[in-house]
């Protein structure tokens, strides 16, 4: 039995089939349309992006979309922009190479900075473009402002790191070996002994004869073991003199021991070390960091996104229940690029000072994912009374510039908070400022604030600090905040600086309370160290003094026995052998 | 639990049904690709117009579909280095891919996508042992135990429900 290899009979509801996918596709392609930029845009920004309604009409070229909502990919609960309307004029024939060339875009009711319910961030904070953008903000030094507390925590002051204790130990085993020398010198001298014998000889040349010539020559041979430990004795006493002067070098060590533990608390102290600038830094560098870090974010992700040269390049596919892997471009010459916003008119809202927000009108032409095939570099310009802002990316040549500079004044700023103070600075209406020029991988870039009638507000939630007291005294007799920040030098090796007019007071008055603060907490910490020290210290000094007044007179007591028997035996035979008239020799 | 009936009717469907094991095995070569590569793509509406119109056995279709599903989310990692290397990595390749990124409607296809392109070729390379694969198990199958299961309680279930109907629209003609 043969078999035909097509299947005639299923042609016609296949046929039926495609019509009816081609009908669906037709009613849905609204749907998907709109599901494919949200997953596209979304990929694209790194936080979620919404559409309310987008309408094909490509008959027309149109594309209409309503009511969409960019979340930041910085701030949890804001989104980046939010639209109410915008209308593209789409050249048909590039969607069949699933390309989009839209040759005029009209934006209408751009909104920025506007809340948000839940977090529209997709990626972490390691990932992609944001996870370098990361690592380039890590390399940013910002320091901290910080303070002597004046106190000292016990906790910190560990026994085992202070000299004194040793010292002192050590110089009570050098007082027990001495007095052990010491004793044992005397003993060994036998001086009770050699008195009692003196004593004893004087008595019996109390009945003796001149005659007795034997008795005569044992006393003078006592006499003689007098002397002997006489001299003795004082050997011994210049080795007591000598050994008091060790001890009492000793007992200097300890004072010299409690110096330098005074030395070691106070490096527990955090004394403040910042000058103006560095201060500058403390309190506006995580801000200004922050902006360079949002203007950075998205120069990167043009250069992701619109690599210069025709070099094949891969962006993340797109969001789906299977791995999403990469999606490769391969620009050609003289072909359509990706992506292509040939220009746009944009019309958007900021907020006036307390007042409804204003309009204003910026263009954007030239925007595309492949550069070098479109040849115009991309630029944005927004002039209107108070706002100006201007931006050209030009990632036509193998080396990419991107360069963009904007300035807002006469507009109600965000607010933020000091780093680690309690402190918030509202700063109203004013002026802010930002540039970017980022060169192959030098940048250059600054970033400004200035408003006269700031206000400071304290929050009262936190607990109070010496720090967070003195910078609200200063700051908040402020109306006026000019903050200036640039940052220069290479990508892998930026360098910040960061400047404002309250520095230079704030580091003046930070310098005299430093003074006191750090008085304060001295005498804390030399009150700690003694209470330590002395514990250990003190008995010690008082066996050092027990020990030489005691040898001292222990010495003196000795000599003048031996000095006393010496006396009396030398004058009994003195008696005994003067001959009244005669001297012998 | 109802994935599991599906996938035992087109199993029983396919095996008992009377297109020949190369037609039941170019059913499930086809529904392979089917099931490897991401579903919504242009490439699957042309692979689902040939199991529809060339005279393939539906049920091995489906079984293959049901069969390889799985297998495509497992195997995504190595379809997205396949494809990855085809596209970024083998400079001999990117004329070709250039080429045809810049002809109309090929690349609705997102062939130069890595999961994609890596899951079609891996799936294509695959139909042929596949299909030989199959084509000697099936004739194995009815040769042994064919039979036997053709008389079970079970397959007479099967074979009277609803979704039986509907196989005997597309099945296989001679």
């Amino acid at each position: 039995m043969s078999v035909g290899t097509v299947r005639w009979r299923a042609v016609r509801p296949f046929a039926i089939c495609g019509a009816l996918g081609l009908g669906a596709w037709i009613l849905f392609a609204d749907r998907v349309a709109k599901h494919a930029v949200e997953s596209v845009g979304t990929t694209l920004i790194g936080a979620s992006v919404e559409i309310r309604r987008l309408h094909l009409d490509l008959p027309h070229g149109r594309v209409e979309v309503r009511g969409l909502t960019v979340a930041s990919p910085f701030a949890a609960l804001q989104n980046l922009l939010e639209a109410d309307e915008l209308v593209a004029d789409v050249d048909p024939l590039p969607l069949l190479e699933k390309k989009v060339v839209i040759d005029r875009l009209a934006a209408k009711g751009l909104r920025f900075g506007t809340p948000r319910q839940t977090d529209g961030r997709t990626l972490g904070q390691s990932d992609g473009v944001r996870g370098q953008v990361e690592r380039w903000t890590a390399q940013l030094h910002v320091p901290v402002l910080q303070f002597a507390t004046g106190k000292i925590d016990v906790s910190q002051l560990d026994l085992s790191t202070l000299s004194t204790p040793a010292a002192a130990q050590s110089l009570a085993a050098q007082v027990d070996s001495v007095r052990t020398a010491w004793n044992g010198g005397l003993q060994g001298l036998g001086v009770a002994a050699t008195v009692d014998s003196a004593k004893q000889m004087t008595d019996r040349l109390r009945g003796a004869k001149p005659t007795d010539l034997g008795l005569l020559g044992d006393a003078r041979r006592t006499l003689d073991q007098v002397k002997r430990t006489r001299a003795g004795l004082a050997g011994l006493e210049r080795g007591v003199h000598a050994g008091t002067e060790l001890l009492q070098a000793g007992v200097a060590g300890l004072a010299a021991a409690r110096q330098r533990d005074y030395a070691t608390a106070r490096a527990l102290l955090r004394l403040p070390t910042l000058d103006a600038p560095q201060i500058g830094a403390a309190l506006f560098g995580s801000e200004a960091t922050e902006r360079f870090r949002r203007a950075l974010y998205w120069a990167e992700l043009g250069r992701r996104y619109m690599p210069p040269g025709l070099r094949p390049s891969a962006t993340p596919g797109p969001q789906r229940t299977r791995r999403a892997g990469v999606t490769a471009r391969f620009p050609r010459e003289r072909a359509y690029p990706a992506f292509l916003l040939r220009a746009a008119e944009l019309s958007f809202e900021l907020g006036g000072g307390g007042g409804a927000p204003r309009t204003y009108a910026a263009h954007l032409a030239g925007l595309t994912s492949d550069p070098t095939l479109y040849g115009r570099a991309t630029t944005l310009e927004a002039s209107a009374p108070g706002v100006r802002a201007a931006a050209l990316v030009d990632h036509v040549r193998p080396t990419p510039r991107d360069t963009a500079a904007a300035s807002v004044s006469g507009v109600t700023l965000s607010g933020f908070a000091l780093p680690s103070l309690p402190i918030r600075l509202e700063p109203g209406q004013g002026t802010v400022s930002l540039s970017l020029a980022l060169v192959g991988d030098s940048v250059q870039a600054r970033w400004g604030m200035r408003s006269e009638r700031v206000h400071w507000v304290r929050d009262s939630a936190t607990a109070r600090s010496q720090l967070g007291d003195i910078v609200w005294r200063v700051v908040s007799g402020v109306s006026t905040v000019d903050v200036s920040a640039s940052l220069g030098g290479t990508l892998a090796r930026p360098r910040l600086a960061v400047g404002s007019n309250l520095d230079g007071v704030l580091a003046q008055r930070i310098r005299a309370l430093a003074g006191e603060a750090s008085a304060g907490a001295e005498r804390q910490l030399r009150a700690r160290v003694d209470s330590l020290a002395e514990r250990q210290a003190a008995p010690v000094r008082a066996q050092v003094a027990t020990l030489t007044t005691d040898v001292t007179q222990r010495l003196s007591g000795q000599q003048a026995l031996l000095d006393q028997a010496q006396r009396a035996l030398e004058q009994r035979l003195r008696e005994l052998t003067t001959i009244p008239g005669v001297r012998l020799p | 639990m109802t994935l599991i009936l599906k996938l035992l009717q087109s199993l029983f469907s396919a095996l008992h049904s009377e297109g020949t094991p190369g037609q039941i095995a170019a059913g499930i070569a086809l529904g392979s690709i089917l099931g490897l590569t991401p579903l919504v793509n242009l490439h699957n509406v042309i692979v689902f117009g040939l199991i529809v119109l060339l005279n393939v056995s539906l049920p091995g279709a489906m079984l293959g579909f049901a069969l390889f599903i799985p297998v495509g989310f497992l195997l995504d990692p190595v379809f997205d280095r396949i494809g990855y290397t085809l596209l970024l990595e083998t400079p001999a390749l990117t004329p070709l891919w250039t080429r045809l990124y810049n002809v109309p409607v090929v690349p609705l296809t997102n062939f130069n996508n890595s999961v994609v392109l890596g899951s079609f070729v891996f799936a294509v390379a695959f139909s042929s042992p596949l299909f030989f694969l199959s084509q000697w198990a099936v004739t194995r199958y009815r040769a042994t135990v064919g039979e036997r299961v053709r008389q079970s309680k079970l397959y007479k279930l099967i074979s009277a429900s609803k979704l039986y109907d509907i196989y005997r629209l597309f099945r296989p003609g001679p």
